[in-house]
């Protein structure tokens, strides 16, 4: 009777180890102030820094989408022109996808992953490095555009051709080249992922010990690596039509819009689960640490996985079920689609299996990690509903799909992406959260987010079209609440980095093992995490396993 | 052999058993997951879309 | 298959969801034979979420409450149990193969366009729609006529704000119509969902679909895929209405058409062209170079105090008559009529201060667009 994998109590010696390793490195002339983050090597520095751009473009983000808000908040035009609300709309899809969630999970994997394979640093320190500066320059260039004469993109998230080349505002080509020096800053950092996965575990840690969270990310990464590409060719198809002439996506030219979203969604639909996978990962490191009881089905969540990230190349057309595509390819699409919820459920079963004669604590992680089972939950159910392709007729391009994929996005990443910062500030910093502050955070952030998202499936069903400036009467009352409800949750982050930066200056001391039922790798060195860890590559036992 | 195939359908619906699972990455080559699945997953592909054919009509 | 959700289908009414549905916070019914479908359909698959999200979180909360570690809980040592595994995965699988039977059969149905009583196209176009009733010779635009004092909250908004049209597209009920969609500029989306039709208008592509409508009624709806600064402003209004009543519309269009196209050879006045061109302009025009000609620079030039467009008479009704391309000027040769374009140009001309008395005939712009 194995307990949780990975293994127990191991390595004494690796804080030994550690220690020695700072003093080592005493000796180092190592840069000061500026220079320092601008040239740092360590994993610890990157990821920290990896999470507090995100962090920053988070707000940003966030700003945008409250300026929307505003705007809808009741019928009519008061605040800003049409022509700028679109580009509120691209800007914050834009920058929530790009520039806040995806960091995010990198800044996690850069912190983590080394520390739970009890590597010393990722497998190229210096390319780590570059992957980080190249998203400051790619997103200033991108918030750059809004201020270029005929405005910044306004077309969605999604860059429909011909309006995003064609009839696109000048700045098109720099929204091009911020996005793939974002791509670019995406496929570094998957490779080094990967190159730090593969190569770098602990003596005796095989993949199947390796924790969850490595594990989603090891296939998200590979995800990254497959699809970033395909992104990068479609950008520079839309390149070539707005300056060099050719028509790719213009019908006039002999092109193909649709080809477009083919080609879009064929990199768009990976990319959902690139920002949903390492989620996965983290809410299965939290659920059992709190409820003290091994993760029901680690096997099957491996292989889920897995079998989500091959089954995420075979769907992409269900975001183009009313572009007018063949009979026989909406069925098939349909039929993929729905077979996509087989493995997810699994994964939902799974979580809750765990808890069930678990021993059941509430600290924040595990708050942030339940209420990600449930919404999470929600939001696969509506996209359980927006698979069946005849209803998406009705559902297509209406507030029920933003409430879809803000119920996926929201509570679904942006909440994992908490509750693994609660969960291992203890291990950056030496101090847990302040536990009030962070219920506090919890429980605002759970009110604002239904508040927000849960009324757009009625306005969705009830006909409202996503991604309009203003909206007829009848759709008044569902955009007052979410206004309000935007507005509630977007102040109560502010809290957030309350607790953050109250953590980081200090607070209740924690020790190595912060969490009673924690038991990876990474729980094995002290807290704060020395910058050095693991020089001395940690024996991996094996613990108990077998059956 | 058989028992390669037996986890990439495995993997396909997403449950194993842990002893499967050990025995799967007790071997240090991928090689043959990795093709098995390619096969498989091609395989899937297929009969997804002669299903979605036959309905089509 | 049908008989799942049919059956299910009054269950969900007596949960009140039609309730709901007067409430306007439901999908609609609709008033097609598809639209009921695709209401059942998505009201079995809300159930089926409902049933399973019960049973998962029910599990879940009542082991958040009974297996507290406050309370002195101890954890099993549990953590896999084949059998489980493959029921919960089995499970699922067979409802999603019941769903799949009856949303495949629906969908089968919306795409049998054959056998149609009337083809109408739709084209969309930054930021209207033009419909055109083939073979019959009608066709015109249909823009928003919910004035901007309204939007801009500078008067009160009336009951159908924002989903009214100057022109609605009338249609018969109880025939099979097949719409041809397609788009002059970028994607559009003509979706009314009372009558389940959502369907992309894209360049270069002719898309189709069809709809037979079981009872008369105005029905509204709105382009639903971004196409631009006006995207929240190009409505969509059907008007259903009983067979006899269509045909006599028909023929009274027709006729208006054979009047207009007979003003094309008669000498025009400049007062008479001035008086034609502000609505054409308003309607048309104004929503990329304003209601004053001050245009939105870069993207959309200024019309008044142009002094190209003053100087070079043929230069300017090139524009409007074959486009700008590579730009989003579209070319009008065949939205608008020669009538129209001669009086529009003649507006955009006297009009702002321009005052240069050109009066535009409309059989000059006749040869142009032949040309």
């Amino acid at each position: 009777m194995a307990p949780k994998l990975p293994p127990q109590h191991p390595l004494q010696h690796s804080t030994t180890a550690a220690a020695d390793g700072q003093a080592d490195h005493a000796h180092h002339a190592s840069p000061k102030g500026i220079m320092r983050w601008l040239l740092t090597t360590n994993h610890k520095e990157i990821g920290s820094l990896y999470l507090i751009f995100s962090l920053i473009m988070f707000f940003i983000g966030g700003i945008f989408a409250l300026v929307v808000r505003a705007e809808l908040f009741q019928p009519g035009l008061q605040l800003i022109e049409p022509e700028f609300f679109n580009q509120m709309t691209t800007m914050h899809g834009l920058i929530m996808v790009f520039a806040a969630v995806m960091p995010a999970f990198t800044g996690l994997a850069n912190w983590m992953i080394p520390l739970q394979i009890g590597a010393p640093d990722m497998a190229l320190p210096r390319l780590n490095n570059f992957s980080f500066w190249l998203l400051p320059v790619a997103f200033t260039l991108l918030l750059s555009t809004l201020f270029m004469p005929g405005g910044g993109p306004n077309f969605g998230w999604t860059f429909y051709a011909p309006l995003s080349t064609t009839y696109a505002p000048p700045s098109t080509t720099f929204f091009i080249l911020a996005l793939h020096i974002a791509g670019v800053s995406s496929i570094l950092g998957a490779i080094n992922i990967v190159a730090t996965i593969l190569n770098m575990r602990a003596p005796g840690m095989r993949m199947m010990d390796m924790p969850l969270f490595v594990w989603t990310w090891l296939i998200t990464a590979f995800l990254l690596i497959a699809v970033m590409p395909v992104l990068a060719g479609v950008i520079t198809m839309m390149l070539m039509d707005i300056n060099f002439g050719t028509s790719f996506f213009d019908a006039a030219g002999g092109g193909d819009p649709v080809l477009f979203q083919h080609l879009f969604w064929f990199f768009g639909h990976p990319e959902v689960y690139i920002m949903i996978l390492p989620a996965f990962g983290i809410v299965s490191a939290i659920i059992p640490t709190f409820a003290r009881k091994r993760l029901f089905g680690y096997a099957s969540m491996v292989y889920a996985t897995a079998a989500i990230a091959l089954l995420s190349f075979l769907v992409w057309a269900h975001h183009m079920f009313v572009v007018g595509l063949p009979l026989a390819a909406e069925l098939f699409f349909m039929y993929s689609t729905m077979l996509i919820a087989v493995p997810t459920g699994v994964k939902v079963f799974n979580w809750v299996t765990t808890l069930f004669r678990g021993s059941i604590s509430f600290e924040p992680p595990m708050l942030f990690a339940l209420a990600f089972v449930v919404l999470f939950t929600i939001g696969g159910f509506s996209g359980l509903m927006l698979a069946i392709a005849p209803a998406d007729f009705q559902y297509h391009d209406t507030y029920f799909v933003v409430a879809h994929f803000h119920y996926v996005l929201v509570p679904g990443a942006i909440f994992a992406i908490m509750a693994g910062v609660y969960y291992w500030l203890p291990k950056w910093t030496g101090h847990y959260p302040h536990e009030r502050l962070a219920q506090c955070h919890f429980w605002c952030s759970i009110v604002g987010v239904n508040l927000t998202f849960f009324p757009m499936h009625f306005a969705g069903l009830a006909g409202m079209p996503r991604r309009i400036p203003d909206y007829a009467l009848q759709f008044a009352d569902f955009n007052l609440v979410s206004s309000i409800g935007a507005f509630f949750f977007g102040i109560s982050q502010l809290i957030f980095v309350l607790v953050i930066v109250l953590c980081v200056r200090g607070g209740r001391k924690a020790p190595a093992q912060a969490w009673e039922g924690a038991e990876d790798l990474e729980w094995s060195v002290p807290s704060p995490a020395p910058l050095h860890t693991f020089e001395t590559p940690p024996v991996f036992h094996r613990s108990h396993h077998g059956d | 052999m058989w028992s390669i195939i037996q986890s990439v359908l495995a993997a396909l619906i997403g449950v194993q058993k842990d002893r499967k699972r050990q025995q799967d990455f007790a071997s240090e080559k991928p090689l043959g997951f990795i093709v098995a699945a390619i096969l498989v997953t091609l395989i899937f592909v297929l009969i997804l879309i002669l299903v979605a054919n036959i309905a089509a009509g | 298959m049908r008989s799942l959700w049919q059956w299910l289908l009054p269950t969900c009414v007596i949960a009140g969801a039609n309730q709901a549905q007067a409430n306007g916070w439901n999908m609609p019914v609709g008033v097609t034979d598809i639209s009921r479908d695709i209401y059942g359909l998505h009201m079995t698959i809300f159930w089926v979420c409902v049933a399973i999200g019960l049973l998962v979180f029910g599990v879940m909360f009542y082991s958040l409450f009974r297996y507290r570690h406050s309370k002195g809980a101890k954890a099993a040592e549990f953590h896999e149990h084949t059998s489980v595994e493959v029921l919960w995965t089995a499970i699922p699988v067979l409802i999603l193969v019941g769903m799949a039977v009856p949303a495949t059969a629906t969908l089968k149905n919306m795409y049998d366009t054959s056998e149609a009583d009337l083809d109408v196209m739709i084209i969309g176009q930054q930021w209207r729609w033009r419909y055109e009733y083939l073979g019959e010779d009608v066709a015109f635009n249909s823009n928003m006529s919910t004035p901007w004092e309204q939007i801009r909250g500078e008067a009160a908004r009336g009951e159908h704000y924002l989903l009214e049209v100057d022109e609605p597209l009338v249609l018969p009920i109880n025939r099979k119509i097949r719409f041809l969609m397609t788009s002059d500029d970028v994607i559009h989306s003509w979706w009314v969902p009372d009558l389940a039709v959502k369907q992309d208008t894209i360049p270069g592509f002719i898309n189709e679909n069809w709809v037979q409508i079981n009872e008369p009624g105005i029905y509204r709806g709105q382009c639903a895929e971004l196409c631009g600064v006006n995207h929240g402003f190009m409505p969509i209004v059907v008007h259903a209405v009983e067979e006899d009543e269509f045909e006599i519309w028909l023929a009274e269009r027709k006729e208006a058409a054979e009047q207009e196209a007979m003003g094309v050879d008669r000498e025009w006045e400049l007062d008479e062209l001035m008086a034609r061109g502000e609505p054409v302009y308003r309607a048309i025009c104004a929503s990329c170079h304003q209601a004053e000609g001050q245009g939105a620079p870069p993207a959309f030039p200024a019309l008044a105090n142009n002094a190209q467009l003053i100087d070079d008479l043929d230069w300017h009704i090139d524009r409007i008559v074959n486009g700008v391309s590579g730009t989003a000027m579209p070319a009008f040769r065949s939205t608008l009529n020669p009538v129209e374009i001669a009086a529009v140009v003649t507006y955009t001309r006297n009009a702002w201060g321009g005052d240069t008395g050109d009066a535009v005939q409309p059989a000059s712009i006749a040869e142009k667009i032949v040309q």
